[in-house]
């Protein structure tokens, strides 16, 4: 199906860890040379704490669907469940951030069981829809149980702890985006990720020889979920509220998008693709206040263009010009 | 509660089902012949409402004439707009993933629903019933909406127009045998693409009628694509993606399910139930898929 797919990524070069260290090192600095510009420094800091967190969610959406060919529509119910996890811990429980944002990742992963054991035992477009279907019945659910989750409401108010500056939060979300990377790229090129790419280019060649596919689907789809719920439960913080949104399909295109827009073959390809549309949406909504309301076709041109010219992504597109196959 | 007051409802959800079946069955012969789930079908559908909500200024609202121009005018109109976007950028993507073409099509639907907020902006509108069909009928002492009982005739009408196209025309037996074989019929030199092509100005043609019916039927808004894409896939997911015959079950089922539901559930007492039967359409799309993947009236694949 994706044949495109090059998997060279245990042979990374010096030079590959050379940017990557320079990366960190700029996105530890980053805050510390905002925070000097004042007011638009502390919004930029609030917009790259968003990115960081989408860059997670894309990402983990990405196990799924770039590694395991499986796409989901329905990736949201996961961000939501961590999301509302926190919220409800917090202003319900008040339970401390840190227990919070550990059990975020933990009940999403066990929505993700439950709605992965239907999901895995069909393929293709069937597998989208439904995702799709459960992940609209738990918007709808979220939606209407007002005594317990607001209903369209949300939970607002999520205290947040004395210490956690804009800065503060800013790099504790780095941390973890970091971790999470880390983690995602061990399992990925460890033997289960390359069981799960297997899957994803042969599925009947993988049953041959004997792996059980819908069982390591079925993990792929928990701990895609459980990376979902860590970024549901970082943006809930952040924001201070949660909200129905977080569940609706609409939410649940944003990191295909992203995947789509940054290249769904590699790890990095979601977080860049991400952050990349972020940006572009508030330069956009900057440049004239008329062009807040039509964001949404320009995001909508983007994928055309990308879907139509560029099916690679941005990272396919740098592979393309510099001839390299690194993935 | 009587028995009446359920028929009276039951009614209601057919007339309901009937109009969803219209939209619906655009959805699935599009699926059936290029393969490919259009998510812009409710998009589609919505620019329908709004035309008609426009052509409906420009005449005396609430004559039959008007109503007439509308249901004439409009969804050929779609069509057009079908065959536009068909020949310029879905032709490309016959051959491409699932996920490009289901990506293409959401780009369609972020980019459409904007335009129609930037075109007729966010209010609620409604069409003014023609006069004709703005009273009531009397059936067994219940006093049905005429429209409703229009639609009621019009769903079945179409439905029997569908299939005597599919099962009795040329152009029918060309679509059907895309489905199973287009490349044999490309071969046996029939134009594929172009049968393709006319297939998806039907879709949109129907979506187009859907949406002239649905201004007279509800309220309109910037919603109601989205919202009836999501009940379309769940009517052809449960029929089968591809089926007529089960769009038509799938619509019936989703309608008089949407209607039935509140009064049941209330009458076993539970809160809120009008929200709690919302539910009902993905419940029941989970529930199919999960039982019988290829849907009640599908056939597996492979």
């Amino acid at each position: 199906m994706m044949v495109n797919a090059r998997n060279s990524e245990a042979s990374s070069g010096t030079a590959r860890w050379l940017v990557g260290a320079v990366v960190v090192v700029a996105l530890f600095a980053l805050p510390f040379i905002l925070s000097q510009l004042g007011r638009t420094g502390e919004y930029w800091i609030w917009v790259t704490t968003e990115m960081l967190i989408m860059a997670l969610f894309a990402m983990s959406l990405n196990l799924i669907l770039g590694y395991g060919g499986m796409v989901s529509f329905g990736h949201a119910a996961f961000f939501g469940v961590g999301a509302y996890t926190v919220a409800l811990l917090m202003k319900k429980a008040g339970a401390p951030l840190v227990l919070a944002l550990a059990l975020a990742p933990v009940t999403a992963a066990i929505a993700a069981a439950v709605i992965g054991w239907f999901c895995v035992r069909l393929i293709g477009l069937y597998f989208a829809i439904l995702t799709l279907a459960f992940g609209q019945l738990l918007y709808m659910v979220v939606f209407q149980w007002y005594t317990f989750t607001g209903g369209d409401d949300g939970i607002h108010g999520i205290p947040k702890p004395e210490i956690l500056t804009p800065i503060a939060y800013y790099l504790l979300c780095l941390v973890l985006f970091l971790i999470c990377f880390l983690v995602m790229r061990m399992i990925m090129n460890s033997s289960f990720g390359l069981t799960i790419r297997t899957i994803r280019e042969n599925m009947e060649r993988a049953k041959f020889i004997g792996v059980n596919v819908r069982r390591f689907q079925w993990y792929n789809f928990i701990l895609a979920g459980a990376f979902a719920g860590l970024a549901g439960g970082l943006l809930c913080e952040l924001n201070r509220f949660a909200q129905t949104e977080f569940l609706h399909w609409s939410k649940s295109a944003e990191p295909i998008l992203a995947s789509l827009v940054g290249g769904m073959y590699s790890l990095v390809g979601p977080a860049i693709g991400s952050a990349v549309l972020i940006f572009l949406k508030i330069i956009v909504q900057q440049a004239h206040p008329s062009l807040v309301e039509t964001w949404a076709i320009f995001l909508g041109l983007i994928l055309l263009v990308v879907v139509l010219f560029a099916p690679g992504g941005l990272v396919g597109l740098y592979q393309r010009l510099t001839g390299k196959s690194e993935t | 509660m009587s028995v009446q007051f359920y028929l009276f409802l039951l009614i209601n959800g057919l007339s309901l089902g009937m109009l969803l079946f219209i939209i619906a069955s655009g959805l699935t012969l599009v699926f059936g012949v290029l393969r490919v789930i259009n998510f812009a079908h409710g998009s589609l559908y919505m620019i329908g409402a709004f035309l008609a909500y426009s052509l409906s200024l420009l005449m005396t609202g609430g004559s039959l004439f008007s109503f007439f121009v509308m249901l004439l005018v409009v969804p050929p109109l779609i069509a057009v707009i079908g065959f536009v976007l068909e020949y310029t950028l879905f032709r490309r993507i016959y051959r491409a993933e699932h996920l490009l073409q289901l990506l293409l099509t959401y780009a369609l639907v972020l980019i459409l629903d904007d335009l129609v907020r930037l075109v007729w902006g966010g209010d609620p509108r409604n069409v003014t019933r023609p006069e004709f069909l703005a009273g009531s009928v009397s059936f067994f002492g219940m006093a049905l909406p005429t429209y409703n009982v229009f639609i009621l005739c019009i769903g079945p009408a179409i439905a029997l127009g569908l299939w005597l196209m599919l099962y009795r025309t040329r152009a029918g037996n060309l679509m059907r045998a895309t489905v199973s074989y287009p490349d044999t019929l490309g071969a046996l030199g029939v134009n594929v693409s172009w049968v393709m092509t006319s297939t998806f100005m039907l879709g949109c043609w129907l979506a187009g009628l859907g949406g002239v019916l649905m201004s007279s039927f509800a309220n309109i808004d910037l919603a109601i694509g989205m919202e009836k894409i999501i009940e379309c896939f769940a009517v052809v997911v449960i029929g089968g993606l591809g089926s007529v015959g089960g769009a038509l079950l799938g619509s019936l089922i989703i309608g008089v399910g949407i209607t039935w539901l509140p009064v049941l559930l209330a009458s076993v007492g539970v809160q809120e139930a009008s929200r709690w039967a919302l539910v009902f359409p993905y419940a029941m799309m989970a529930v199919v898929l999960i039982v019988r993947p290829w849907g009640l009236f599908g056939k597996p694949e492979r």
